[in-house]
Order: structure tokens, then sequence, then C-alpha cells
């Protein structure tokens, strides 16, 4: 079946959004340029109506891609037929540039905790994820991308290090990784582990995203709230990312306390100076 | 680790975390026993977050009637009696409203559960499916003869709420842009709510008018639709149903067409 339009691609030297429902109009009314718009696939698991309208719109001018938050690809439990379909469905519809899921795992036993939860990291662990990671990709026709979690805990009976960990599972399954590099970021400072060792791990060529996004500090740790701006310091991370892996499609997300649409935008410019920047070393470079 | 090893660690996890000991299970965990069992409640304080934002989201016009207290407790409660059952959280909150009808502390507002359940229906209207308009040119082909034999099919987005309270006023004045009076404190309403043009919108109707509706859902033919025999001239509710969109489609006797 031919497609209905080309299917677009994120322009790598510039940044994306998070698509939020209250940013709708002001988005239709400016089309800013932006490398793609990003949204939560199960927003849009419905039948029909406005949201899904509104997709479809947006789909026209920019690339999409579908980020699911629900999939529990690191379940013990098998993965879920009715919400895989679901995903395929609205995939087949919107024809996205990306699709990603995160590794980790929210539910189990049918109990639902609708949480990003982290997994241990051993090799038994590993081979489970990768066949789950080869079922959607094998269900959906496509690869997808795998984005590393934050984390709050982590398990006595892991074995791997999380970065060898996400590196093994694009290297066995083909599929791409999302790198967060907020989470990397986090995740250290919760865990008094190396980000930077995190993401060398990370073999740049399967890397197809980045994400960016702000936390908030609590006295028990760093909690990943994608409710602030990004942290300094993970601006800095994230320029020492990019001049390791060349310009990458880097979105920043603003779930929560969700501000005017020229604020997340302003972010976005943030990021895509310092993509602008790679990309401009690099021509001159070469 | 196989995999039932690893069903056995995320089940004690979420026990841990959401039926609340967390000591026993931070043996489990990496580091500082004590700083662990702190990490886990974390993951408990955004699972529940997640489940009150979701139902805040759904049933703004109870959450604005009761206020933040109240509400966080109740979404705390329903979500232990009915917590989500799939990892779409858009869909938590579907037995919200028979939750508050039993919830003893809104024993004092007999009309929340009603209000619930028209959010619920706006919910559920916002999501269905989208459908075709009605083919007028076609329904205008239809013989005299046959007119009576004609069934129409509501568009999925319609949904019918009936209450003895006056749950229509009451969700009008409870509107961002309302101080929360309603127009009326007593009387039942029967609610229509439906989709048009990609808004979900809400009217009163008469009694008359939502049995009408009723048979109509059931799929009756018109000539054996309600109001007949009363003297009520069912042609205008008729032309109001197709004028706002809340019919889809029609067919005369058993063959379907447009």
């Amino acid at each position: 079946m031919p497609a209905r339009f080309a299917v677009r691609a994120p322009d790598p030297a510039k940044a994306g959004i998070g698509l939020r429902t209250p940013h709708f109009e002001a988005l239709a009314g400016s089309r800013p340029a932006l490398s793609f718009l990003e949204v939560h696939s199960e927003n849009y698991f419905a039948d029909g109506g406005p949201s899904l309208a509104w997709l479809e719109r947006f789909r026209a001018d920019y690339a999409v891609s579908l980020h699911g938050v629900g999939l529990s690809l690191g379940s013990a439990d098998p993965l879920d037929a009715a919400h895989l379909s679901r995903l395929a469905r609205l995939a087949e519809r919107i024809e996205p540039a990306l699709v990603s899921e995160h590794l980790c795992w929210s539910s189990i036993g049918g109990r639902h905790l609708n949480e990003l939860l982290p997994l241990p990291y051993s090799e038994e662990v590993l081979e489970h994820v990768c066949g789950r990671v080869r079922e959607v990709q094998d269900r959906l026709g496509r690869t997808i991308l795998v984005e590393n979690v934050s984390s709050y805990v982590q398990f006595a009976s892991s074995t791997i290090p999380e970065g060898e960990f996400v590196a093994e599972v694009a290297r066995r399954t083909g599929c791409g990784v999302l790198l967060d590099v907020n989470n990397a970021w986090i995740n250290a400072a919760n865990h008094g582990t190396d980000a930077r060792a995190f993401i060398a791990a990370i073999d740049p060529a399967t890397v197809g995203e980045i994400h960016l996004a702000g936390g908030e500090a609590t006295p028990a740790g760093f909690v990943d709230t994608h409710g602030a701006a990004v942290f300094p310091e993970v601006w800095a991370l994230f320029a020492e990312t990019i001049a390791r892996l060349g310009p990458v499609p880097t979105l920043v997300e603003w779930d929560t306390n969700i501000p005017p649409l020229e604020v997340l935008l302003a972010e976005a410019a943030r990021a895509d100076a310092i993509l602008a920047a790679q990309a401009g070393a690099r021509r001159v470079a070469a | 680790m196989p995999a039932r090893l690893l069903g056995r660690l995320q089940s004690e996890f979420a026990e841990a975390v959401l039926g609340g000991d967390g000591r026993a299970f931070a043996r489990r965990l990496a580091g500082d026993p004590g700083l662990a069992q702190r990490r886990l409640a974390l993951y408990r304080d955004a699972i529940l977050a997640n489940r009150a934002g979701a139902l805040r989201a759904a049933f703004p016009v109870v959450a604005r009637l009761v206020g933040d207290a109240f509400f966080e407790e109740a979404a705390r409660l329903y979500g232990e009696e009915s917590p989500p059952a799939c990892a779409d959280l858009n869909r938590h909150g579907a037995t919200f409203p028979a939750f508050l009808a039993a919830y003893p502390h809104a024993a004092g507002l007999p009309w929340l559960a009603d209000v619930a359940r028209l959010e619920w229906a706006w919910q559920e209207s916002l999501a269905a499916g989208d459908a075709p308009d009605l083919d007028f040119a076609a329904l205008a082909l239809v013989p005299e003869g046959e007119q009576a034999r004609l069934r129409f099919r509501l568009h999925p987005g319609v949904r019918l709420v009936r209450s003895a309270w006056p749950v229509l006023s009451i969700w009008e004045a409870n509107q961002p842009d309302r101080d929360g009076t309603p127009d009326r404190d007593e009387g039942p309403d029967a609610v229509i709510v439906w989709r048009q043009a990609q808004r979900v919108r809400l009217a009163r109707l008469a009694p008359a008018e939502a049995a009408f509706v009723d048979d109509l859902a059931r799929g009756a033919a018109i000539g054996a639709a309600g109001g007949a025999g009363e003297g009520w001239d069912f042609s205008a509710t008729l032309a109001r149903l197709a004028a706002h969109g809340m019919l889809c489609g029609f067919s005369v006797g058993d063959s379907a067409t447009a």
C-alpha cells in the first residue's frame, strides 16, 4: 500500500518538542521550525476524536515520533497483545518516523503500576528483554528505539553495568537506542555511578534519538519529573555527548507543569545551538 | 535470573511499593537499606500521583466540587479498590462514579456520583470512533411510505446520562469561567453528550426526547420509537438530533444503507 504522503525524517541538527494538548492551538498557529514532534503513544489509542485529528494534521507538517510509556518491555508477564495491537494500529495510521519504548517494566501479574520501573541487569534479564524487543519489532514490522530510564534504586542482583546492558540490547536485536541524557545524569547522581562511562558504553551508530528533560532534587534523591527546565549539568553532558556522537535528533520533554509554548521552544532553541555548532564543526573538519 | 525469578522480584517490588512494606524488600536493593526504602517511597508517590492525575484530568468538576484533599484521598482509595486495569491511564476511572456512589465521605453530596458519570460520558465521547455525517440527500430520497421503517444510527460519541439531580446545571456552573452556583438546585436532568466538529457538547433533553434517543440507540424503527401515540411530534427532535451531528447513518427496514 503506497504511503499517503512521504514519511518525514527528523533533522538531526535541530531539536524537537513533546506535543502536548495545551499547545495544539499555538503550535498550529505559529508552526515553528522543529526537527520533529513526539507524542506518548497511549494518548492516541482512542478510536477517534480530536487528539487523533490534531496528530494527523501535525503529521502533514512535522516528522512524528511515537513514544510508548506502557508496553512494559521488561516485565516477566507476556507482552500485552491488546496494547501492542493498539500501538500497531496507531503506527499504521500515523506512519511515524520513530517508534520508541522504555527499557523498563510497569506491570506484573496483571497489576499495573503505570510507572517506568528499573530492571535488574543480568545476562538472563538481557536475553528476556531482547526476546521481547524482537517480538515488538516483528509485530510492528520495523525497528524501534529503546530508552534508558531514570532509577531511584538498583538491584543487588545486577551484574552488568547499565550502559553495557543497553548497548547489548541494541547489538543483539538491531534496535536503536533512545539515549536519555537526563536519565543518565539522574542515575549517576542517585547511585554514585559515572554518567560519562554509561554514555561511552553505547555504540554511537545505534543512537537514533536523544532526550533532555528537567527533574527535581528531593532529600531522597533526584526525581525525573519532566516538569522543569533542563539542569545545567545535563546541558553540559548533552554538549559532550553530541561532541562524541555528532548531531542526533534531540527532544526536549516537558510533561508536567506544562509551560507556555514559548518556554518550551526556548529550551529547544538551546539544544538547537549545541546541535548546530557540532554540525558546523563537522562540516569544517570534513 | 530466569523469567520466573524476574517475575517474583517484580511482584515483590510491586507489593513493597503499593503494599507499603519497603523494609524487607530493601535488602534486595543495592546500597544503604534505609535510603533504598526512602527511594521506594519515591516510586509509591509517583504511582499515586499518576493515578490521581489521571482521575483529575477525567473528572475536573468532581475535583472542583470536593476540593484537593478530599479528591486525593478518594483517588488513593479508589486506586486500592480498583487499580488501573491496563497500561493506558486514560482508561483509569471507568468505575470511579460507582466508587463515589458508595463512598461514605460523599454521602452528603448525593449528586456527586452522577456528576462523575456525566464526566466519564464526556471522556467516552471524546475518545469514541469517528463517523461520517448523515447523508441528508440520501435520506430525502426515502419514499414517504417507507419513513416509518427508518432506523437511525447514533454517532459513536453519543451518550445519555439520566440523574435525579440537576447534573447539567452543576456541571455548567463548575466550568473554569463560572463561580460554581448552579441555575437550578433540584429536579432531574437527562443529558445528551455528543461530539460535533471534534468538540464534546452537552444538552438537556425533555423526558420524551430522552426516551426517543433510547429507542434509537436500541435500533428501533422511527414508527415504533418513543413518544408515539402521546401527541408528541418526534420529527422536531429528529431534526434537532440530525442538525447536531448526533446521527451518522440510517437504514430502511432491515436493509443497511448510508
